[in-house]
């Protein structure tokens, strides 16, 4: 296999796996696969969607941002907040926050060299408190504008709620963000060859710092999104979200190494993971093994990628990747 | 054990130099004598280090797995469900039986993450965060999603109660793991090969060395260590809690960092975990005394981290900086 036939088929993973589990949950209960069923979950991935994909951007420049979830609860609480004091729109308020707290990673991590994991361990803490602090004690924020919240997250038009197609919209754009835009193709640049980000004359710590401000931007997106869906902002949910986006990103084909990634894939691996979590759902089993199946997917998609490169380095003639010994 | 060393190069026996952290904890822990209203007291100073003990114990495991380069998420969970399968043996097992049940599963949940990240080069990262969300969710539904009670029982409540020779068991709990971490580390061999391995890991495998092993192994004794402290915490609840934990790798990766133990792994000592343990419990302790929002254990947690490394940091580059000038 050629080294670009195995980036194409990386991608793949995620669309064939959804078949693959949506085939057995039809199997195993009827219901799965019934237009209501499709509909409704098409309603439910994109919380998880925009998280996978604002991740993706922290992974493919060789980082982790294990804060998303926090960063959500944070931003989304505090859009609860604005949109009370100033109607449903100050809910967007949620994206500066989440961007604030990505910058704040993107500086630790690409300025004053932190390591990923210890850079957003530290903002994770910090973020899960201050959601508590300003909800004094955890307190659920409710939406004044909750009935009308609901209706843009649940009443569907044209198949999608209009909250659906707005996030669709967002992936869209962190598409060509990543495809088209300078700054997307630096962000892979510094994930696949570090030094050549310098050679070309960009500033290698402003790129990460980047990926990092895009990761929180859509990590706050998704906490808007949670509050619309809550009809109130949670200060402590998001728990776990960080897992499932990584899953979700990894399964969606983005390098762990850095340097690779499709949005597409990715918000096919959201997709995934929401298929497994509704269809074990609806067969009936407890939500507790539900968990221990995401558990199963996160250790499958670190399996599957290290497949991937291990089929890589034997089928194609080229040195292994750096930084890797095998 | 006794090293052997070349001739001449014997050293007269001194205590090392003592770690940086040291002089932060001895200053906050003096800061919360003057301001803090009843932290210098008999009974609060024995309460800070009953929980300090705790959390020490499972410090030194994942001490011991940031050597290895990697880092441990999954010790809270896997606590919970030791904590859950210890109550329901208990029936059929006795407390012994059962607390030992109990830390075999938190060692085979060691083992496994030590195996996928030694033998297939997984991230740290995505395998004990897979193993994490297992782990709770095998708990949560071994008991339904509900804690249940553990028949009082003596012999069960004496690692969170009893004492020995008028200290508390968790306390020399927390001494015992120490030392056995400081001699595995400095005079064991083990520890010399986690030392490298935890260096360079392509260098070891270069060298013959077997990594997948010395990394299962490291990561199966980090499993033991957090057995103790999941035995300890069980026994203190009296109970089976499918959400025992959740803040327990935060805190030890946090107590390690504060130590300054480099998360890139190669380095670090036992005295620094010590440190950095103390210095954990009694920012968490003050917040309580103060009477700030819980919220704020949090919040100083994830600053305190930041800052020890951003000193750290610092500190390497001013070394840097002092070397390049001497040239």
């Amino acid at each position: 296999m050629t080294p670009r036939a195995e980036g194409r088929a990386r991608f793949l993973v995620a669309p064939a796996a959804i078949l693959l589990a949506a085939g057995l949950f039809g199997v195993a209960s009827p219901g799965f696969l019934s237009l209501d069923n499709g509909l409704s979950m098409a309603g439910q991935i994109w919380i998880l969607a925009l998280l996978a994909v604002g991740q993706m951007f922290a992974i493919a420049a060789r980082g982790f941002d294990i804060s998303v979830g926090a960063v959500a609860a944070l931003s989304g609480t505090l859009g609860a907040m604005a949109a009370n004091a100033i109607g449903l729109p100050g809910l967007l308020l949620a994206v500066p926050v989440g961007l604030a707290c990505g910058t704040v990673n993107g500086w630790l991590i690409g300025r004053a060299r932190f390591q990923p994991i210890v850079a957003t361990l530290g903002t994770l803490l910090a973020v899960k408190g201050l959601a508590l602090l300003v909800s004094d004690d955890g307190q659920v924020v409710p939406l004044e504008a909750a009935a009308r919240a609901a209706a843009l997250s649940f009443d569907a038009v044209a198949g999608l709620p209009p909250l659906g197609w707005a996030a669709l919209a967002a992936v869209g754009l962190a598409h060509v963000v990543l495809r088209h835009m300078l700054v997307g193709r630096r962000i892979l640049m510094l994930g696949s060859n570090p030094e050549a980000v310098a050679l070309v004359g960009a500033v290698p710590w402003r790129i990460e710092m980047s990926a990092y401000q895009l990761c929180g931007a859509f990590a706050g997106l998704a906490g808007a999104l949670m509050t619309a869906r809550a009809g109130a902002g949670l200060p402590t949910e998001g728990a776990g979200m960080e897992l499932q986006s990584i899953a979700a990103a990894v399964i969606g084909g983005t390098v762990l190494a850095g340097g690779r990634a499709n949005v597409w894939a990715v918000l096919a691996g959201a997709t995934f993971v929401q298929v497994v979590l509704t269809g074990l759902n609806l067969s009936g089993v407890s939500p507790f093994i539900a968990q221990i199946a995401v558990g199963a997917v996160i250790l499958a998609s670190g399996l599957m990628d290290a497949g991937l490169r291990t089929l890589l380095t034997r089928f194609s003639r080229l040195s292994p990747p750096k930084g890797t010994f095998r | 054990m006794m090293a052997k060393r070349l001739p001449g190069t014997s050293r007269p026996l001194r205590l090392s130099r003592p770690p940086a952290v040291a002089l932060v904890c001895l200053g906050l822990f003096l800061l919360c004598c003057a301001f803090v209203p009843r932290f210098a007291t008999f009974g609060n100073i024995e309460n800070v280090l009953r929980v300090a003990s705790i959390l020490c114990v499972v410090a030194c495991g994942q001490a011991v797995v940031i050597l290895l380069g990697g880092i441990e998420f999954s010790f809270g969970a896997s606590a919970a469900l030791a904590s859950v399968v210890t109550v329901m043996a208990l029936p059929v097992l006795g407390p012994v039986g059962g607390l030992a049940t109990g830390g075999a599963s938190v060692i085979a949940i060691g083992a496994v993450n030590g195996f996928l990240v030694g033998r297939l080069a997984l991230p740290p990262v995505i395998v004990t965060l897979g193993t994490l969300m297992m782990a709770s969710g095998a708990a949560a539904w071994l008991v339904g999603g509900l804690p249940i009670d553990a028949p009082p029982s003596a012999a069960f409540s004496w690692p969170a109660r009893g004492r020995v020779l008028g200290v508390p068991v968790p306390i020399l709990a927390a001494l015992l793991a120490c030392a056995a971490l400081h001699l595995m580390l400095a005079h064991g061999r083990i520890g010399r090969l986690w030392y490298h391995v935890g260096a360079n890991p392509v260098a070891a495998r270069l060298a013959g060395l077997d990594v997948t092993r010395i990394t299962t192994l490291g990561y199966a004794v980090a499993g033991a260590f957090c057995a103790v402290g999941a035995i300890i915490l069980t026994s203190r609840v009296a109970s089976g809690q499918p959400a025992l934990a959740p803040n327990l790798p935060f805190e030890t990766i946090a107590a390690c960092a504060i130590g300054g133990l480099p998360l890139s792994g190669g380095r670090g000592r036992v005295s620094q975990v010590v440190f950095g343990v103390l210095t954990v419990a009694m920012l968490n302790n003050a917040v309580v005394l103060i009477n700030l929002p819980v919220a704020w254990q949090l919040v100083l947690l994830g600053l305190a981290v930041l800052a020890a490394v951003g000193l750290q940091k610092d500190w390497a580059v001013l070394a840097r900086l002092a070397r390049r000038t001497d040239r």
